[in-house]
């Protein structure tokens, strides 16, 4: 730990720290342009500048380069230093142009600061401005070449960190241009990061272009709750609307960067269609009407046929409170539900999920960054979980080596193995990989369960031997790993891959490897609402009661019935045959233009609320501002209405554990705060994995793990195998496997004008030996039969998948809901070429 | 006596001034028959100019708003379809408003302006809220020259790159020759 003098203030830092990170330890910040904590340092800008007065080295210096050493005396004020740094900015200053007051960035803008700070006000050169023609760079990033500093932060963090190529340097000296080789639409998906890292205003961003400036957002901490990662972002909102969102530093998630999805996810908050008037049959009425008739009909509901006739469903984006609310009102009214998840597997899945993410083995995203072997089972980061994708990538960086089991066209923005198998012989190949790797004779404390376990994994013989070469290639880089974490998804694996996945990371920890253990969840809270799911019952049976007259009222919470439900006609047949139906939301969705009652809520940006990620981190979620329809859309754009009242324009919505309180209790209900603490209050008799968690305001800023019980579930289940011997799929037909998109496929975001205009076409996936065999070629188009009726998309043909699927992904813009049953099955004569 | 009679001389003198007064030219302005012509630099109403080539010049840039010590102005900002950034609305509420002259000091584009008009009272103080329309005139104000987008550098109707003020023609990123 070298000790070194920074100002005349002792510092002692661990070994390998920059001079310029230990005076920011100091609450020294050192000007920069180029050095940034998430890329590193390369000396580019030359302004953080300083003078090293003792030690190794001597005189100015860049204190980005240098690492700490003993006996280091530096000077950040000294003369020469000083003078330096001016210099450094003059000539930075000389090509700037003189547009700050409709730059996006002026106001934090870095190069303003250091400009102002500098001392630097008037140009003495008298020569001409250096130009730049611009580049259209899609429709998230606004591009302004002119502002350059030229300090490489973007190509560094667009290839480097991300491992994306089609932005670059080209040029050089004072010529050199930061771009791509010609217009087009950025294809990474953490292109909105540039707007963050850019010290000055080459890349701004573009939905919230114009909008205002820094110091008149009202910016709150928040968490993105489009995927189930949770990263940490800041909201700026600004005359009742989020307009903008950005990376916020996370220890444990994200650290500086978030991806596309949860930087532009937030419009649906904003969206002019939002519901913010309760309705009854249609017709507006005040908020509180509508909870006086939902709760007569409810009560005429209950008189004629029992509580049992009353059923609830909530959903993955709801808060902890809500979900927590509905259960307890289930519980204390004896109504049915709540069901959180609509497929039965699924919430298998989630519930083994969550209970094998034992503290021994669960690792945070940031963790997984320092995995020298990570073995991804049924997964597609980019596609499920930017970010993941982006943490995977700072591993392999570092020399890790990466292995994807998944019969998906996976695609990963650096070199990894893909083993694509069939979605039956994702659980095999796994088993193999780690048989294989593992040498039992090394694992002396693995109980009998595991060696039977392990005794139990077939022969590595029992595949083709092409795999077999593939399997044993990977096996070595897993065997000569120490620091080994899985990764498993949910999406489309089987029922048994999850518990299969934290079997093997513990057949890895007894072989005296640091093996971590990553599961990719569903939703944003899908992790608490399988610890509040109740055992028996699932959504398929409740929909069978609706079905058959047993169940005449609904109740949803926060859920699209009608988007997420694979058999979209079956839905509305039973929506019809409903006495009553509640519906709380916050978008339009179909599902809430069907509602005989609908009851507005307030969004995660107005009510605040707790999430839980899928580590088991349970994060809170202040709120950013209150309900209420924002000025632009009141004034319709022209300046703010002239008329003063206290109440706010569209200020009905309330949070969702409010209205439910409101919706079942006689008597007048405390304010939100009161009902909000009351059922966090009452979590642990919802489940004692809750009791361990502090009061909010307690809570550690980067959240907090809540584990479930250990011995919950069974370690070395023998399940996985019996599902192998099950024959599935009938002969010569193909497995549907619905999937998901960075874009257009994720609930929420769907909401977002500038995400619609990076979705891709909706396409389906086909292995190439398939579509040989129907006869299909690239780009065709095809319809394929589906139980509901026919669906048309264009083909695309791959060879990176696994044969035998079709691979279709939940785009917002394609009818998939025609699904009687799941798994689904098409026959080769269900898909027929469209001919044009 | 003797004071007494220093009481008289008083109040003789008093009169007497009094009385002088009576055949002076009164230097009392009648206002609001006569209406004193006022430095150009006073600072009252404000406005918002026009640049010499008639375009608007606010490009609603906040800083004045930033400015405002009483928080007086509002706005909000807009990209026409040429590229400028304008001012979709510009709200000034004078009932607030202490004529400190910040917000022009602050403005970079010459836009808003304090003007020398200072009768503006009003019963209702709603009407004291002026909108862009109220404030926005058809001169430039004091600075008769600036156009801001001609130093600006960024592409509208004024110049494409390399076509502005002080500029050199763009760099070709494809080729290394001059």
């Amino acid at each position: 730990m070298p000790k070194l003098i920074i100002d005349d203030r002792e510092i002692e830092v661990p070994a390998g720290t920059k001079v310029i990170e230990a005076a920011e330890r100091l609450g020294i910040k050192i000007p920069r342009f180029c050095y940034h904590p998430g890329l590193g340092s390369v000396g580019a800008c030359r302004v953080c500048a300083v003078k090293f007065l003792e030690g190794p080295f001597k005189g100015v210096q860049m204190s980005c380069m240098i690492d700490a050493k003993d006996g280091m005396v530096v000077s950040t004020t000294d003369e020469e230093a000083v003078n330096f740094r001016q210099y450094v900015i003059e000539w930075l200053m000389l090509n700037h142009p003189h547009d700050c007051p409709v730059c996006d960035e002026g106001g934090h803008c870095l190069l303003q600061d250091m400009t102002v700070s500098g001392g630097h006000g008037i140009r003495r050169y008298l020569g001409l401005k250096r130009t730049y023609h611009d580049q259209y760079l899609g429709p998230l990033v606004q591009h302004e070449m002119n502002r350059c500093i030229h300090c490489y932060r973007c190509s560094r963090f667009y290839q480097e960190f991300t491992g994306y190529h089609d932005l670059g340097v080209m040029q050089i000296g004072s010529r050199t241009f930061f771009g791509r080789y010609q217009d087009g639409t950025l294809e990474s998906p953490f292109a909105g990061n540039l707007s963050d890292i850019c010290p000055t205003g080459v890349y701004t961003d573009k939905p919230s272009r114009f909008f205002g400036r820094r110091w008149d957002y009202q910016r709150s901490p928040s968490i993105c709750i489009n995927c189930s990662l949770g990263c940490h972002t800041v909201a700026s909102g600004r005359y009742r609307e989020v307009v903008r969102q950005e990376a916020r530093y996370s220890e444990a998630v994200n650290g500086y960067f978030i991806c596309d999805r949860g930087r532009y996810g937030f419009f649906y908050t904003s969206n002019e269609e939002r519901p913010r008037q309760a309705l009854v049959d249609g017709k507006e009425v005040s908020y509180d009407q509508a909870i006086r008739e939902a709760r007569e009909k409810l009560g005429e509901l209950i008189k004629s046929t029992g509580p049992d006739a009353v059923a609830c469903v909530s959903s993955e984006r709801s808060s902890l409170e809500t979900q927590a609310m509905l259960k307890k009102i289930c519980q204390t009214k004896g109504w049915q539900g709540p069901h959180y998840f609509l497929d039965e597997s699924m919430a298998q899945k989630v519930k083994s999920a969550s209970s094998r993410l034992e503290s021994g083995l669960a690792v945070s995203l940031r963790e997984l960054e320092s995995a020298d072997f990570i073995l991804v089972i049924g997964a597609d980061p980019v596609n499920e979980a930017p970010m993941l994708a982006l943490a995977m990538r700072q591993a392999q960086r570092r020399g890790g080596k990466i292995a994807v089991i998944d019969p998906r066209p996976v695609s990963l923005p650096f070199e990894f193995h893909h083993l694509n198998v069939t979605p039956n012989e994702v659980n095999l190949c796994a088993s193999l990989l780690v048989k294989t790797a593992v040498d039992l004779g090394a694992a002396t404390d693995l109980e009998q369960p595991g060696i039977e376990f392990y005794q139990a994994i077939p022969k590595l013989e029992t595949v083709s031997s092409s795999l077999q070469e593939q399997i044993a290639k990977v096996a070595q880089e897993l065997k000569e790993s120490k620091r080994p974490i899985i990764v498993c998804g949910t999406e489309t694996v089987r029922q048994t891959t999850p518990a299969l996945a934290a079997d093997h990371a513990l057949l890895l920890q007894a072989t005296n490897k640091q093996a971590g253990l990553f599961y990719l969840l569903p939703g944003a809270n899908s992790f608490s609402a399988s610890l509040l799911a109740s055992e028996d019952g699932s959504f398929l049976e409740t929909l069978e009661g609706i079905e058959n007259g047993t169940i005449k009222g609904l109740i949803l919470v926060e859920r699209d019935l009608l988007l997420h439900f694979h058999d979209r006609q079956r839905m509305e047949l039973a929506f019809e045959k409903l006495e009553l139906l509640v519906v709380l939301d916050y978008v339009n969705s179909r599902t809430q233009q069907r509602a005989h009652i609908f009851l507005p809520t307030s969004t995660l940006y107005e009510a605040g609320g707790i999430f839980i990620t899928q580590e088991g981190r349970l994060q809170v979620v202040p709120r950013a501002h209150l309900s209420g329809t924002p000025i632009a859309q009141v004034s319709g754009g022209n300046h703010p209405p002239r008329i003063y009242e206290s109440e706010i324009p569209g200020g009905e919505p309330r949070p969702g554990w409010q209205a439910l309180a409101e919706l079942v209790h006689e008597e007048p209900q405390p304010d939100e705060n009161t009902t909000r603490s009351s059922v966090l209050n009452g979590l642990s008799e919802l489940n004692p994995a809750f009791a361990t968690i502090p009061a909010i305001d307690e809570l550690p800023e980067d959240g907090m793990r809540v584990s479930s019980p250990e011995e919950s579930s069974p370690r070395f289940s023998l399940d996985w195998i019996h599902e192998l011997e099950r024959k599935e799929s009938p002969d010569k037909s193909l497995e549907l496997v619905l999937v998901n998109w960075t874009f257009s496929t994720e609930e929420l975001s769907q909401y977002s004008p500038p995400l619609m205009k990076l979705e891709k076409e909706a396409a389906v996936f086909m292995h190439v030996d398939d579509a040989t065999s129907l006869g299909l070629s690239d780009s065709d188009k095809v319809t394929i039969l589906l139980d509901r009726g026919a669906l048309e998309a264009s083909v695309s043909v791959k060879e990176n998948m696994a044969p035998g699927i079709i691979v279709m992904p939940r785009h917002r813009l394609l009818e998939w809901q025609k699904i009687e049953t799941l798994p689904k099955f098409v026959s080769h004569e269900e898909i027929k070429k469209v001919s044009v | 006596m003797k004071s007494a009679l220093e009481a008289i001389g008083a109040l003789a003198t008093g009169f007497a001034t009094t009385f002088k007064h009576l055949f002076r030219k009164p230097i009392t302005e009648e206002y609001p028959e006569y209406r004193r012509p006022l430095p150009e630099r006073s600072r009252a109403v404000i406005v918002l100019t026009r640049d010499p080539d008639g375009g608007e010049r606010c490009v609603a840039c906040y800083l004045c708003s930033a400015a405002c010590p009483v928080s007086c102005i509002s706005m909000q900002s807009a990209e026409r379809e040429d590229g400028r950034r304008y001012a979709r609305w510009f709200r000034i509420n004078f009932a607030r408003c202490i004529y400190c002259g910040l917000c022009e000091e602050a403005c970079p584009t010459s836009a808003i302006q304090l003007t020398p008009y200072f009768e503006t009272c009003e019963r209702d103080i709603l009407k004291l809220v002026y909108e862009k329309e109220d404030l926005l005139v058809e001169h430039s104000g004091k600075d008769k020259e600036y156009n801001f987008y001609k130093y600006a550098g960024v592409v509208t109707e004024v110049g494409d790159k390399g076509a502005h003020e002080r500029e050199e023609k763009p760099v070709k990123i494809k080729s290394n020759l001059p």
